[in-house]
């Protein structure tokens, strides 16, 4: 097991029938470091990133996630990341305290140890208030900030984020985006897709999919030099214009 | 893991807005509602009568009729056109039509001028209300030739007798087979349902990309509503003799134990469905398909040994067909699983071809 990198990807192909979702991607992610994924709407960064977290068998290509094959140990990777969904997907019906429970005791966490990471997660969250609320009240913000919390609880050693912080404010986002820096400050790796390109600034390295392929990875500030842009924003459009799959 | 699971399912249970008031709500109504709805016992035949002699002979044979139970006499009359009209209008079920002449030729013993004619429209009602016409012309005949001291024998003196069931009680029939139908509802498509929902809803995919074995997922998933289909087996039994005051002949653990078994059949079909069924539209339409098939071909409603040779073929794919069966013998004859070893086998083919086929095709990892 290489100690160095989190993830390390060769030739991934994904394939649904004559559509190429994912063509031959290869790249490596360091240990606690923040990795952006970026790619335009249907580029194939859910599709990759579901491969990486088990949830899909890739085509073709190899490579290992926190240290397992990624084809043919997914449970054991399972046991070693968190995943956050674009949608919300913790259980409506269920209030905080609950799902946080569920997913403690699934990863197999000791009843106490859940109870006082349960205290210290709504305290963090400042929504102590809400612990016995169902999770379909929360507003969207929290709802975004239990997910991620929940992701986290098993101290994976990488946690997958994907799009987290769609459809909400600023400053929402500016804060949640501080717990991600404390999350890699304390080792974790953090794998994260966006459409927001300030958030993109924000990462250690990005890389940028154009119709299945990585066409651009760099530091923020390697890219902006390599495409004399102002900022990602302007990268991203000089990099994403390319693309000829359609959305 | 397992307590956790079967936590949150147990509690997403109980706060549904309908489920429990469901497993509440069917046993009362399956037993005290759907055994008299259910009831193939004719009653209330609308008959009318074109009586072209008007004599002793024709007002007894008539009164013989209304005094069965079975008839309610909507016409006495001359007119056959007025009778036919009630027919048509669906007001009468059957017309009995007396020649004239009827009195003498009967008692002289050298005919029987009358003549029936039955609305079939609904089969069973025509049918059985023809026999029962036939029942009660029989029996007229069969006192008038006493009376008369007549040495015309009847044709034949058939006695029956009835077994195990001997008042011919559709309810008590009908009882163990609404319990099949309730047991293979709740316990084959609420539960595939369920997970169809989580699929729509996102949320089997956060279970997905955890450790938790498929295995722990679906059975606690299915737990809930195999203590359901328990506890609708207990209560239909005892409303069944609270109200009814009909016992199970047989031993009650052999009801308990075919339960099991259908309820292994069922969970593998409800997973395969769900497994197939990427929202809950699809998941209802095939859900719906299985279920008037199951219970069509299932011999509750109708016998399979009247079914064309063909169809008889298919009930044998029919998991609801053996647990029927079984159950039935058990409540109705007592009969034991070594009895009905046909049954046991039967579900348990059917069972380990499901489970099998279930379990091969979940996957967490696409």
């Amino acid at each position: 097991m290489n100690t160095e990198y989190a993830i390390r990807i060769r030739n991934l192909v994904k394939r649904f029938g004559d559509f190429t979702a994912v063509d031959n991607i290869s790249f490596d992610v360091r240990r606690g470091e923040i990795f952006g994924f970026l790619g335009a709407n249907g580029a194939g960064k859910t599709t990759a990133m579901r491969i990486l977290c088990g949830l899909s068998r890739p085509t073709s290509g190899s490579g290992t996630v926190a240290g397992f094959d990624i084809c043919r140990e997914q449970e054991k990777i399972k046991r070693n990341i968190g995943y956050m969904s674009q949608k919300f997907s913790l259980y409506p019906d269920l209030t905080v305290r609950e799902n946080i429970r569920l997913f403690g005791g699934i990863y197999g966490l000791k009843d106490r140890t859940i109870r006082e990471k349960t205290e210290k997660m709504l305290g963090m969250l400042g929504i102590r208030d809400a612990g016995d609320r169902f999770a379909t009240d929360l507003p969207l913000g929290w709802k975004q900030k239990l997910s991620f919390c929940i992701a986290l609880i098993h101290s994976p050693q990488i946690i997958f984020l994907d799009e987290p912080t769609g459809g909400v404010d600023p400053e929402t986002r500016r804060r949640f985006w501080e717990s991600i820096y404390d999350t890699a400050g304390n080792g974790t790796t953090v794998f994260v897709t966006t459409h927001y390109m300030d958030e993109a600034e924000y990462c250690d390295r990005v890389s940028i999919m154009v119709d299945g392929r990585i066409d651009a990875m760099d530091s923020p500030a390697g890219l902006k030099k390599r495409f004399s842009a102002g900022n990602m924003d302007e990268v991203f459009r000089t990099v994403a214009g390319r693309a000829v799959r359609e959305e | 893991m397992w307590k956790y699971l079967l936590e949150k399912e147990f509690k997403q249970f109980f706060r549904d807005p309908g489920l429990p008031r469901m497993a509440l709500a069917f046993p009362v109504l399956m037993m005290l509602v759907f055994p008299f709805a259910v009831s193939m016992d004719i009653r209330n035949i609308n008959l009318a009568v074109v009586d072209n002699c008007m004599s002793k002979e024709s007002s007894r044979l008539i009164e013989k009729c209304t005094s069965s139970g079975y008839f309610r006499l909507v016409f006495h009359g001359q007119s056959p056109d007025e009778a036919m009209r009630l027919m048509d209008n669906n007001k009468a079920d059957a017309i009995i039509t007396i020649m004239p002449g009827f009195d003498k030729e009967t008692v002289s013993g050298s005919g029987f001028p009358a003549g029936i004619k039955v609305n079939t429209v609904n089969g069973t009602k025509g049918s059985l209300g023809s026999r029962y016409i036939l029942q009660c012309v029989r029996s007229y005949v069969g006192e008038r030739n006493d009376a008369l001291g007549t040495a015309v024998p009847p044709a034949a003196d058939i006695s029956e007798k009835y077994y195990f069931n001997p008042g011919m009680d559709y309810k008590l029939f009908m009882i163990p087979a609404l319990i099949v139908i309730a047991i293979t509802m709740i316990t084959a498509f609420l539960p595939a349902l369920n997970i169809v929902s989580e699929k729509e809803a996102g949320t089997i995919e956060q279970i997905n990309v955890t450790p938790v074995s498929k295995t722990a997922f679906i059975v606690c998933k299915m737990i809930p509503y195999w203590a359901i289909a328990f506890f609708i087996l207990t209560a239909c039994l005892v409303i069944a003799w609270a109200v009814f005051g009909y016992v199970c002949r047989g031993n009650i653990l052999w009801l308990y134990i075919f339960t099991v078994l259908d309820i292994i059949v069922m969970a593998g079909l409800g997973l395969l469905i769900s497994n197939y069924s990427s929202n809950a539209q699809q998941a209802m339409f095939v859900i719906w398909f299985f279920a008037v098939i199951f219970m069509l071909m299932s011999g509750i409603f109708t016998p399979i040994a009247s079914m064309p040779h063909w169809a008889q073929y298919i009930t044998y794919l029919n998991p609801m067909r053996y647990f029927a069966d079984a159950m039935r013998a058990v409540y109705l004859k007592g009969s034991t699983p070594a009895e009905l070893w046909y049954d046991v086998a039967g579900l348990a083919a059917l069972g380990s071809v499901m489970v099998g086929a279930a379990v091969a095709s979940y996957r967490k990892t696409e």
